[in-house]
């Protein structure tokens, strides 16, 4: 194609480079807003039908979806300050940065054959070691607060993320080990003959358990705990910075229950009349009603039960999936 | 590009490093270890060992800096109080790390090792694994000591305050 622009062409290739505009629009950042702002109005929506409320109402054109947009505009008009003898840095550091890591996340999502901002050799582990930062944000946030209860919420996060974090990745393994592979496309594609969560359907458990701990969403969500510390480690954060706070949780709920539907759900496979991105999302979606559904049913449990569940329950049945897994995978050893 | 890339993390993991030690805060420094770690792993990805790279940042930033940061927090100076001086120390510390880095840098002139693994395109997952555990096996062992020495340290710190 001939320069007709002169001087600005590079920047208007680059501007129209597919690679840019996944990275703008779709699955990329203005995408990841609008799916977080939409989760939160179908978590509230959710909620509300399992206890028999009615939900949003007012901010609509349809049963009041445009009230997270108006949560937004409020937040945003709000008063922004630092709470006196907080350690500012870290104060607005932690929940921006949170954000950052929570987009990186989609970033490794494959949504459709060559719909992936990133397609990395290894996919899986990248997407795990990202999410392993997110409790130490979680930690710093609630000390740099110098507030009682955050501080409490930050040390929560960090024991529970000793409870999780190891039969997380223990599960995955068993889905690295039916596919030969950490690509999450090429995850998918292993996928062609049938769906990991019937031979995975254990290690498919243990990774929902676990990766709703990771997400600090109820019944595990002691790092927040409303009833207990009043927001926790959220409790000091003033208008936008509460946005930047609460906006993590949403965005790696999507990246979360997109990833378990690229491991265990098949991802974007599906019958051929539609898009595999219509199949990818409608089973990303499935995943996130459903871990929205756990919230509405489960009370919350004490930090001693989830380390022991933890650390005896979920590690031996992560141990034991990756047993099976071995027999599935090899075949009975010969003696 | 590649030598670009690769003064820039080497510039961000010295740096890091120096502000780990000398920040007043520790809280400051052992987010600046974590940074420094982050420096680490972005050199591993510059010599395409990927897989290494996303486990330098789980297991270090993610389990080691939490442990340094957890125990600081729990038992750490108050805010304002003069860090402790350590002259001695220190220096012995400088000695034992030179000897150290000497040795492994003898080694690591002595040993032939083979290419890359290659995790950053195209890994053949199984001879990866066989290497690793077949070849690598006992440093790979020797490298999880670290993780045991965090967590022995993290808490060790902690009883010795509980028992005053």
């Amino acid at each position: 194609m001939a320069p007709v622009l002169g001087p600005l062409q590079p920047i208007v290739d680059m501007l129209t480079s597919p690679l840019f505009l996944e990275i703008v629009l779709f699955p990329g950042l203005l995408s990841i807003a609008i799916i977080g702002a939409l989760l939160g109005w179908l978590e509230r929506k959710v909620t509300a039908r399992v206890q028999l409320r009615i939900g949003p109402l007012y901010a609509s054109p349809a049963g009041g979806i445009l009230q997270m947009f108006a949560d937004l505009i409020k937040l945003s008009f709000k008063e922004l300050f630092v709470p006196e003898n907080s350690d500012a840095f870290f104060f607005i550091m932690a929940p921006t940065t949170g954000l950052v890591l929570g987009a990186a996340l989609v970033g490794l999502i494959p949504f459709a054959p060559g719909l992936q901002i990133a397609n990395i050799e290894v996919g899986l582990p990248a997407f795990l070691a990202i999410i392993t930062l997110s409790p130490t944000l979680i930690l710093l946030a609630g000390w740099s607060a110098n507030s009682k209860f955050p501080f409490i919420g930050g040390l929560r996060a960090l024991f529970q993320q000793t409870a999780y974090e190891i039969p997380l990745w223990l599960s995955a393994l068993g889905v690295i080990m039916m596919a030969g592979t950490m690509n999450l496309a090429q995850i998918v594609d292993a996928q062609t003959g049938g769906w990991y969560i019937l031979p995975q359907a254990l290690g498919a458990f243990i990774f929902l358990v676990t990766s709703v701990a990771e997400m600090e969403r109820l019944p595990f969500d002691l790092p927040e705990a409303e009833s207990e510390i009043m927001m926790g480690w959220q409790a000091e954060y003033p208008g936008v910075l509460f946005l930047a706070a609460q906006g993590p949780g949403f965005v790696k709920l999507y990246a979360f229950s997109a990833l378990f539907s690229v491991m265990y759900l098949g991802g974007f496979l599906g019958p051929s009349f539609l898009p595999s991105l219509f199949w990818m999302l409608l089973k990303t979606l499935i995943v996130i009603v459903l871990i929205m559904l756990l919230r509405s049913t489960f009370p919350r449990v004490r930090l001693d039960q989830l380390l022991r569940a933890g650390w005896t329950t979920l590690l031996t049945l992560a141990i034991l999936n990756i047993g099976i897994t071995y027999l599935l995978v090899v075949g009975l050893p010969t003696l | 590009m590649t030598d670009l890339l690769f003064l820039a993390f080497a510039a961000v993991t010295i740096g890091a490093a120096i502000l780990a030690i000398e920040a007043r805060d520790l809280v400051y420094g052992a987010a600046a270890l974590g940074i420094a770690f982050l420096g680490v792993a972005g050199l591993f990805f510059l010599l395409d060992a990927a897989y290494v790279g996303w486990f330098q940042i789980a297991v270090y930033i993610g389990a080691v800096v939490v442990l340094i940061l957890f125990t600081v927090m729990l038992v750490g100076p108050k805010k304002g109080e003069t860090p402790l001086e350590l002259k001695r120390v220190s220096l012995l510390a400088a000695m034992l790390v030179s000897l150290l880095l000497g040795m492994t840098g003898a080694l690591a002139n002595a040993t032939a090792f083979p290419g890359p693994d290659a995790c950053g395109s195209g890994c053949d997952l199984a001879l990866f694994s066989t290497s690793l555990l077949k070849n690598y096996g006992v440093p790979l062992e020797f490298m999880s000591l670290v993780m045991a020495a965090a967590v022995i340290g993290a808490l060790a710190l902690s009883k010795t305050d509980r028992g005053q």
